[in-house]
């Protein structure tokens, strides 16, 4: 029980980590990530090839993280001139293309078996037996240092420029601030953030493969996000566990309606899923918790007025 | 090499009918429908229903199948995106939580298994050395036929000039007395039409399965953006390139990678044309 209430909370780490970069991406600059499972491969695969090689944790680590961010930036300049709609597609696109060179490139990635046996990072030091929650306490550590970083960076003056990009580019490109550089900053910060994500989701399971990096992840990321309230970090961890509650909880569905067969279930649960999403936005799009500058603005106002 | 052509030609026809559909719902409504290959996939298997589960011929099943998926798409617009408001990224994200209901429904009820629809085998057509299936001629002859059916709607009939005027100017359409819902309502009735039959001509030509119409997700919105989104008749001209480069590539690089070249084009278009071929560029917000 305890095991299992561990690697939950695990999955729960990943999440928010993902849910942050998210926060950056698309609550903070209004930049659409559909591919953010791309990303993540991108991250899993790199720590994964790298510690493999026998390179020390960390650096394969810092390397999955800088991987992303450039890839992020690069592929953000798409964006260059654009309406965000492109963006979507163009990120859901370049993961698809990831998932085809994952697929076809066997000689690097595998192929379809993917990589197993990735070895675990300070396993020698903690030991093995404790060493699950020994991870989960390091995922709670970065969780806290990331959120510390990407607060900073929100209440900095670039995270205020940000948010005048994402509610008018024009007006900001008026002021005279260069909206394509912002923009490709802040989609490179997420990036390094689910780089980092995707380092610690190759550590934590030792084998990866491509059926892990499929848009249900992105999904899941997008949901914590709104039900956590886009662009507010505070409110993501609570995001982040009501849509593992919710994944969990619905696993259960197959005992409860004995004639369900597995794989119906598992449909099921996907479906729920989508209805979640579009309740939330329609009855809640400002989620559970506000964003940094509303928050303030509500107390000056009327508290009861919503954004 | 001509083969290839006309191979791509006709995949770039099939493209093309879920391509008007994007374009249009992107017009009239201003934001990318990323539920559109759920909406292939939900058709396919209404024709699928009907085709086999009840035996009606693919003559009946098809356009049943298309009144079906209208009727679907009429619903979710007064269910859903009409409830999430007018932000465009928003209903974005939306009708991505729509395009997983959808998508998933049909896993329920029909599981990941592949399916194929109850047509009889015919002998492909031979003219010059070139081969035509008896399904591309199908693809071909159905697309072209819609094609035009949609061309007559929006250059001849007042529900056309109702949806080119928003898809203009909203607000001025608006002033000018134009019914916004119900131009909106016809406008998913189309697309719901188009994406139905297009669901049905892929399960002709191949199999119906959960993921047939995410795999065309990618190609369609490249046609729609190559030929200057939400324009229908540029997404037609997009679509034909698409399909032509893609099957063409498949002399030059590796099958496997055959998606990965729409992606190509999308970008390449993204950085060098952004209006697409058929655009204009115009100052936008």
């Amino acid at each position: 029980m305890i095991s299992y209430a561990v690697s939950i909370l695990t999955f729960v780490s990943l999440a928010t980590l993902l849910g942050f970069a998210l926060n950056v991406q698309w609550g903070q600059a209004g930049m659409i990530n559909f591919g953010l499972a791309g990303f993540y491969a991108v991250g899993a695969y790199t720590a994964a090839l790298l510690s493999k090689a026998n390179v020390d944790p960390i650096a394969a680590t810092a390397a999955a993280i800088i991987a992303t961010a450039i890839v992020s930036g690069l592929v953000s300049l798409a964006t260059l001139k654009l309406r965000e709609d492109y963006l979507a597609i163009t990120t859901l696109a370049f993961s698809e293309g990831v998932r085809l060179v994952l697929m076809n490139e066997v000689w690097l990635t595998g192929g379809t078996d993917g990589i197993r046996d990735i070895p675990r990072p300070f396993i020698d030091l903690v030991g093995g037996d404790r060493y699950e929650t020994a991870f989960l306490g390091a995922c709670f550590v970065l969780i806290l240092v990331v959120y510390v970083i990407l607060e900073r960076i929100i209440r900095s003056p670039f995270g205020r420029v940000l948010r005048a990009i994402r509610e008018d580019d024009v007006v900001a490109a008026t002021l005279g601030k260069n909206v394509l550089a912002f923009r490709v900053k802040a989609f490179a910060i997420g990036g390094a953030v689910i780089g980092l994500a995707g380092a610690l989701h190759a550590f934590y399971f030792t084998y990866i493969d491509p059926s892990e990096f499929v848009g249900v992840v992105t999904v899941y990321a997008f949901m914590a996000v709104i039900v956590g309230g886009k662009g507010a970090n505070r409110g993501l961890l609570i995001g982040a566990c009501t849509v593992m509650v919710l994944l969990e909880g619905t696993r259960f569905l197959k005992d409860l309606v004995p004639a369900m067969a597995a794989h119906q279930a598992a449909s099921l649960r996907l479906v729920l899923i989508g209805l979640g999403l579009i309740l939330i936005l329609i009855f809640r799009p400002g989620g559970l918790s506000r964003e940094y500058r509303l928050r303030v603005a509500g107390q000056l106002h009327d508290p009861s007025s919503r954004a | 090499m001509p083969q290839a052509l006309l191979n791509g030609l006709v995949s770039g026809l099939l493209i093309a009918l879920p391509a008007i559909a994007l374009s249009l719902t992107y017009g009239v409504l201003n934001f990318a429908n990323f539920s559109i290959g759920a909406m292939i996939t939900t058709g396919a298997y209404f024709a699928y229903l009907l085709n086999v589960g009840f035996g009606a011929s693919i003559l009946i099943a098809a356009p049943l199948a298309g009144l079906g998926l209208a009727l679907v798409a009429v619903a979710i617009q007064r269910s859903v995106y009409r409830w999430v408001g007018s932000d465009h990224i928003t209903l974005l994200v939306a009708s991505m939580g729509v395009a997983f209901v959808l998508e998933n429904t049909m896993r329920f009820i029909y599981g990941s298994d592949v399916r194929t629809l109850d047509v009889p085998v015919a002998r492909p057509v031979q003219f010059y050395g070139l081969r035509l299936n008896h399904e591309q001629l199908t693809i071909a002859i159905v697309s072209l036929l819609s094609m035009a059916v949609v061309a007559i709607i929006l250059k001849r009939t007042r529900l056309g000039r109702a949806m080119r005027a928003i898809s203009d100017d909203a607000a001025l359409a608006d002033v000018r007395g134009i019914d916004r819902q119900r131009t909106v309502d016809w406008t998913w009735v189309i697309a719901g039409i188009l994406s139905a039959f297009a669901g049905v001509l892929i399960g002709l030509d191949g199999t119906v399965e959960p993921l047939m119409g995410a795999n065309y997700l990618i190609s369609v919105f490249a046609a729609a953006i190559v030929g200057g989104i939400g324009n229908p008749f540029g997404a037609v001209a997009g679509a034909i390139l698409i399909g032509l480069i893609e099957e063409t590539s498949a002399l030059a690089v590796s099958t496997s990678y055959r998606q990965g070249v729409s992606f190509l084009i999308l970008v390449l278009v993204l950085l060098l044309r952004p209006q697409g071929m058929f655009g204009v560029a115009r100052i936008t917000r």
